[in-house]
């Protein structure tokens, strides 16, 4: 049934390509489309992820077409625009991205692309006109879009490392925490003998891209990362591992051993980090029970992000830290089929307690659920700081969008990112508690 | 009583004011009528339309014809076959435009403007004609000009919204459909009646009737005729296929110009004769798909059986 949608944190198409290309050191993006699609991304996207801005200010190349580029065709503003990008911006590799009117109008991109390759210029093209999705059917374009022409333009590599394991659905900015959670899942891949290929963040360059078919295995850890490694199946028989969230504390040591199963890795080693990274984290704990106790830490929460986030988050709450998930509230939109698996998972990490689950982007919504949830700490994004004043609880902002946070390697994954989310709790509901004075 | 009356008055004035868009304030200041031509591509839209400009031009009328079409070749035989700078094309080329820059003059002082657009293949035809006729209006073309008549000569089976424009927003105030008794001319006219159905409540356009073209067999004025009372629509004229016309057009002028005094000259003045005294219009009632098909398969084996020379028991009695 049609209804309103308020602050929706979906974006589109476009956006999703665009974070995804901006977050490989090397790629310039050119947007074909009207003036408003950059600053809008802009706007909305960079700005609101926790200071994730490339560069600081939005210079994204745009064909910014106008009437008469609509009516007879943009094709020639492109080759026009391509051609001053490359001269202007340095980059390893360039990448159309289209937006509703251009595609509305049929213009032809991949001729476009075609003629700067037959230029020698490294160019790639999506059609990710926003009209046919949001953010995440965005990153799937884009993501299609490296693995099927690169390919094309520079050839396989001839060595491969050994071990090499490609990481599959963290959006950029989507999930604020990428970069950290990206890093914290290299380390632990390097801790059991692993190489990972993290192909998003800091270092990760075209190279990486080229590295994908060479892979070991696709390790996928949200929905969204299905379609990647299905296409890497296809194309080159690669195996996958397919998470529907975040591994997060001993979620980590179940995922460890797993790939340990699965490559036949030195399960010694891995037992070994696993203890060691474990021991930190319980001592963690452990120190944490006396304030634990005594601000009362153990409260019903809800929770409210993407899928990924919701379920590694929600499971390391209610099954390590003794927190009770109230309200779960989903926004990213996952496929019926991903909906009912994560239902099941959800609903079952407090046995005998009742677990709601709501899958929902309206705002209005979102807070009217919270508003008669009881809970007793709020954690979701900035949209939600406004009802969690209203019902007088502790909050914490940790999914997009987020206005009032710097996010720039803290990660909220794995066993590092565990501590990280312990901390940050923690200090969200002490400093909101009144029963606590400096003596 | 005489209060109550009173109050039913304003309410009245009250409800019309509140209830009419601005697109229908500027009607009432519109200067001349405004009539839209459609039909499929190549049934003989750009030569009726042009020899009726040129009729009701002959009777003294102020005329303007605007070609909606990329191919820009409306107002060909008004002007001789000279070339016309479209409004697009100088739209790309000029920032500032003027009038005299995208109309020519043609037989009879009809004011000829083509919308133009796109090399085919190539960008949206249909946002090139909402574009044209915005400009159109900044120009200030009708008050300048001050016609009796503005004909819009549109593009086929009004493909897409842009190809509305029109017969929407209140531009013109009746759409006449021209078709021959080919059936795919005949869903083309179906295809309008939709457009017109859906946009005339709101304010667009009604259809003023059917134009009857390239009328050659014998069975064409029935099956004509016989579509225009399914769908609650009316046939406003016939225009027989004639050697004439080709041969005026070869020579870049319409029959008006060339032939004043053939037959076929005077069925066009009849066709503007009619447009000119009569203000009919309804909103059509389309057929439906299924309908659409059931009727030309009746009408096909009727023309087959025509054709073959099949005869019915007692049908030559």
């Amino acid at each position: 049934m049609p209804h309103y949608l308020e602050g929706s944190r979906n974006s589109c198409a476009l956006h999703g390509a665009l974070q995804l290309f901006e977050a490989i050191e090397g790629v310039v993006p050119v947007i074909h489309s009207t003036a408003g699609c950059g600053v809008q991304y802009y706007l909305g996207g960079t700005r609101m992820s926790g200071g994730n801005d490339p560069f600081g200010s939005p210079p994204v190349s745009s064909s910014n077409i106008g009437q008469k580029h609509v009516v007879f065709g943009g094709g020639s503003r492109l080759r026009e625009q391509l051609k001053n990008t490359v001269k202007v911006v340095q980059g390893d590799l360039y990448a159309i991205v289209t937006g509703c009117s251009t595609e509305m109008v049929g213009d032809d991109i991949p001729a476009m692309a075609r003629e700067g390759r037959d230029q020698d210029w490294p160019v790639i093209y999506a059609n990710t006109p926003g009209f046919s999705g949001d953010v995440h059917h965005g990153y799937h374009l884009a993501v299609k879009a490296l693995i099927e022409q690169l390919p094309d333009i520079w050839k396989k590599p001839e060595e491969f490392p050994s071990g090499l394991v490609n990481i599959w659905g963290i959006i950029p900015n989507q999930d604020p925490f990428w970069r950290g959670n990206l890093q914290e899942l290299g380390r632990l891949l390097e801790g059991i003998g692993l190489v990972p290929n993290l192909l998003l963040g800091s270092e990760q360059s075209v190279a990486s891209w080229q590295q994908i078919p060479g892979a070991v295995l696709n390790l996928v850890l949200s929905p969204w990362g299905e379609l990647p490694a299905r296409l890497l199946e296809e194309r080159y028989a690669t195996s996958s591992i397919i998470l529907d969230g975040l591994p997060i504390g001993t979620a980590t040591s179940t995922l460890l051993r797993r790939l340990t199963a699965q490559l036949k890795l030195d399960p010694i080693r891995t037992e070994a980090f696993i203890t060691r990274e474990e021991s930190r984290l319980n001592l963690q704990f452990a120190r944490l029970a006396d304030i634990y106790f005594h601000a009362g830490f153990q409260r019903e929460f809800v929770l409210v992000g993407e899928s990924a986030q919701v379920l590694g988050i929600a499971e390391f709450l209610g099954t390590s830290f003794g927190l009770l998930p109230r309200t779960l509230i989903i926004t990213d939109n996952p496929l019926d089929s991903v909906r009912e698996r994560l239902v099941t998972r959800l609903t079952a990490f407090v046995p005998g307690y009742d677990t709601e689950v709501v899958f929902s982007e309206d705002r209005a919504e979102i807070s009217d659920i919270i508003r008669t949830s009881d809970a007793q700490l709020v954690l979701g994004s900035s949209l939600e700081r406004e009802v969690s004043v209203e019902l007088g609880v502790p909050f914490l902002a940790l999914s997009f969008p987020l206005a009032d946070r710097i996010v720039l390697e803290r990660s909220y994954a794995g066993y590092r990112g565990a501590t990280t989310l312990l901390e940050d709790i923690g200090t969200a509901i002490l400093a909101f508690s009144r029963d606590f004075h400096l003596c | 009583m005489s209060g109550d009356r009173l109050l039913v008055f304003q309410y009245n004035v009250a409800s019309a004011v509140t209830l009419s868009n601005p697109y229908r304030q500027n009607m009432s200041e519109k200067i001349g009528k405004h009539l839209a031509i459609y039909g499929k591509g190549g049934i003989g839209k750009s030569t009726t339309t042009s020899n009726i400009s040129a009729a009701l031009a002959d009777s003294g009328y102020r005329v303007i014809q605007i070609g909606c079409d990329p191919k820009s070749d409306s107002t060909t035989i008004l002007r001789g076959g000279n070339d016309l700078p479209t409004v697009l094309d100088t739209l790309r080329e000029q920032s500032k435009l003027r009038i005299e820059d995208i109309s020519a003059i043609g037989f009879g002082g009809v004011l000829c403007i083509e919308a133009g657009g796109p090399v085919p293949g190539v960008g949206c035809a249909g946002r090139g004609i909402n574009a044209a006729v915005e400009l159109l209006q900044e120009l200030k073309v009708f008050d300048e000009f001050k016609p009796d008549f503005v004909l819009y000569d549109v593009l086929g089976d009004v493909v897409c919204g842009g190809f509305a424009v029109p017969i929407r927003d209140g531009l013109a105030d009746r759409a006449f459909v021209v078709t021959s008794s080919d059936f795919m001319a005949i869903f083309a006219a179906n295809n309008l009646f939709k457009a017109v159905n859906k946009y005339a409540p709101s304010g667009g356009a009604r259809l003023g009737g059917v134009i009857a073209n390239s009328i050659l067999a014998a069975y064409a004025p029935s099956l004509i005729d016989d579509f225009a009372e399914k769908t609650g629509t009316s046939v406003i004229g016939y225009v027989p296929r004639s050697l004439v016309v080709a041969q005026s057009e070869l020579y870049g002028k319409t029959v008006i110009e060339a032939a004043p005094q053939s037959e076929q000259a005077q069925v066009y003045r009849n066709l503007a004769q009619y447009i000119d005294e009569n203000d009919d219009s309804v909103i059509p009632k389309p057929l439906n798909s299924p309908e659409l098909k059931k009727w030309a398969r009746e009408w096909g084996d009727r023309i087959f059986e025509v054709e073959t020379g099949v005869v019915h028991e007692m049908a030559s009695i």
